[in-house]
């Protein structure tokens, strides 16, 4: 039993509260990444969760006990720190098995588990080097080596992958996926990187100012955003928002006027009734969801373009310089400056009210 | 040759001049030292500034005159158990003043580092009044105890501590170590440059102080190699050649201190963690 419970856990630094008020459940064997911009305080409530901080008010369980009060080296979790945490003055074994003495384990017993950590990330060439001669590739191996060893209930990672290059922080992407799937541990990661996000996750917790501004599966937050918050973090690149009105519609539907874009008129499906003629409102489209087919038709001048190979982007503005992200899956023979109509199915648009939050 | 060409080399001339002249001022003590350990008093007194064959003659006197396998002990001891000591309760209060917030830590620093400004002479009657009210007077013990908490030494790991990674430390709560374990098995080792640097500062203070020992210290037998040599110094006939030889000796553990730990000195100057 590895769930993390969190029922209303608050943080404080004195007259200033950091976290308002978490909710959350984590599942054994869960991969919960949690996301959101600088200072929004994901790592805050981790270093909670890990016991570097304490909690202000509400409540924490870990395996089903209250874990508050609790120390961290009690609390079962191993935590994988953004610039590794690896002590300068003792070897990659030393490190790894550093926190075994602590826990009065034999020598023997130390070696056998740091060499079976050591064989599953590829370390065994490395295991009497100091830090310093590592790569940052190695160093964060031998951080996540560090935390298998103590066979904790639940993994805490803090912006593991932040001081990689490109190139590397894809491949340790691809290594603590695998991880996970072998060892099937608890996973709690914190990142600022809404691709690592979203390739890594069972459930992405997006947080803004200390608060929880929605919970659930990567594509499910991707397809079904609660708000204007969630829909612009969520994708890259970024979803366009296009100011609207409400035009008329009728139950199930609503018609939006985009003033700013010559007036089109983009039916959206609700659920509800549609809102009262006259209402501002906000339309989401996914740069993605552009096509030569779509039933609605947006006048834009193209004012920039990026080949990426297998997409280009192309940045366009309307007569009242709203900008349009389009991503178009082939290589279009258009050039900047170039007027054009972009289309899209009114069927995948978002609508969002005055205060950001959906309209089903 | 341009104008810029000649102001750059005139300016050269210029620092070089300076540092010549500085280096000779440094240099010229030691250099007078060495010298007159191989002359007799009145060619020192003449200012004779070549080497001389007294060498022995100067020795054979130093050591009839001088304990000198005591005063050294003596010296020794206190130099190393006062450095031990104030490493350690320094660095204790560096690092406690910099990981471990309070709301009276920064006021209490300050109060801490205005002490530094109170001269040495004018806590002196106090000091030798508490240390006679202790019963310490003439004993070791009084003039290693008010070193040991050197307001400047705290200073300096509390500056140095502002490097420390605070995510070792966490890193070490996750481990499970107590605080005093991550003091003594991460924080120290991690810092060792810095270690090394308030060691050579505080062992040469410790070993060349003079006006301290002075007032404590008493009797021939508690004496230091400074008091010695500056007893020496000051008798009716004094007899220089000795007190070169002496004052010679006197130099050689801090030298030796200086450059056995001078890559570590340098490290620690410029910060302890890469």
């Amino acid at each position: 039993m590895s769930d993390v419970t969190l029922r209303d856990v608050r943080k404080s630094f004195g007259a200033v509260e950091i976290i308002k008020g978490v909710d959350l459940d984590i599942k054994s064997g869960e991969f919960v990444v949690f996301v959101g911009p600088s200072g929004c305080g994901k790592s805050t409530l981790l270093r909670m969760v890990a016991g570097l901080e304490t909690i202000s008010s509400g409540e924490l369980e870990i395996g089903g006990e209250r874990m508050n009060e609790v120390d961290p080296s009690q609390r079962g979790i191993a935590m994988v720190f953004q610039s590794y945490a690896l002590y300068p003055h003792m070897t990659v074994r030393e490190n790894m098995g550093f926190a075994l003495r602590f826990a009065k384990l034999s020598k023997e017993e130390i070696r056998k588990q740091v060499d079976e950590a050591a064989r599953i990330l590829e370390l065994e060439p490395l295991m009497d080097r100091k830090p310093k001669a590592l790569s940052g590739g190695q160093r964060q191996r031998v951080a996540i080596g560090r935390a298998i060893v103590r066979h904790p209930k639940v993994f805490l990672f803090d912006e593991p992958l932040s001081n990689l290059d490109a190139e590397l922080r894809v491949h340790m992407r691809i290594e603590i996926a695998k991880l996970h799937r072998n060892l099937g541990a608890t996973i709690v990661y914190v990142t600022h990187d809404q691709v690592e996000a979203m390739t890594l996750a069972d459930k992405i917790v997006v947080l803004r100012s200390g608060i929880v501004e929605q919970v659930g599966a990567p594509l499910e937050l991707y397809d079904n955003p609660a708000n204007l918050f969630v829909a612009g973090f969520i994708g890259s690149p970024k979803m366009n928002f296009l100011k609207g009105e409400i035009d008329g519609g009728s139950a199930g539907r609503a018609d939006v006027r985009l003033p700013d874009f010559g007036g089109a008129v983009v039916p959206v499906a609700l659920k509800g009734d549609a809102p009262a003629a006259g209402t501002p409102v906000t339309l989401g489209i996914r740069p993605s969801q552009f096509a030569d087919d779509g039933d609605a038709a947006l006048p834009v001048t193209v004012d920039m373009m990026e080949h990426l190979g297998a997409e280009t982007l192309i940045y366009a503005r309307s007569a009242a310089s709203d900008l349009v992200t389009i991503a178009s899956p082939t290589r279009p023979n258009i050039q900047i400056g170039d007027t054009l109509t972009a289309r899209f199915p009114s069927s995948g648009a978002l609508l969002f009210d005055a205060n950001g939050k959906r309209i089903y | 040759m341009t104008s810029y060409g000649l102001k750059q080399r005139f300016s050269s001339v210029v620092v070089y001049a300076f540092l010549g002249v500085m280096a000779f001022l440094s240099i010229f003590p030691f250099l007078w030292m060495v010298i007159g350990a191989t002359n007799t008093t009145s060619d020192i007194i003449k200012g004779k500034m070549s080497f001389g064959e007294s060498l022995l003659l100067n020795a054979t006197t130093f050591f009839t005159q001088v304990n000198a396998p005591l005063i050294f002990w003596n010296s020794a001891k206190i130099t190393i158990i006062a450095t031990v000591l104030t490493l350690l309760i320094s660095s204790l209060a560096g690092y406690g003043f910099e990981i471990f917030a309070s709301r009276f830590r920064e006021k209490l620093y300050t109060l801490m580092l205005l002490t530094l400004m109170i001269p040495f002479a004018a806590l002196m009657i106090p000091l030798f009044m508490l240390m006679g009210k202790l019963g310490l007077i003439n004993t070791h013990i009084a003039v290693v105890l008010p070193t040991v908490a050197s307001a400047f030494i705290i200073f300096y790991f509390r500056q140095s501590t502002k490097a420390f990674p605070h995510e070792l430390r966490d890193a070490a709560r996750v481990d499970g170590l107590k605080e005093w374990q991550i003091f003594f098995l991460i924080y120290m080792p991690v810092m060792r440059s810095t270690y090394a640097a308030a060691f050579i500062i505080v062992f040469m203070t410790v070993w060349n102080s003079y006006l301290w020992p002075l007032v404590v210290l008493q009797s021939n037998d508690t004496k230091t190699i400074t008091l010695v040599i500056s007893s020496l110094g000051s008798a009716y006939y004094p007899d220089y050649g000795a007190v070169m030889i002496g004052t010679v000796l006197a130099t050689i553990p801090t030298l030796f201190v200086f450059f056995a730990m001078q890559r570590q000195f340098v490290e620690g100057m410029l910060g302890s963690v890469k």
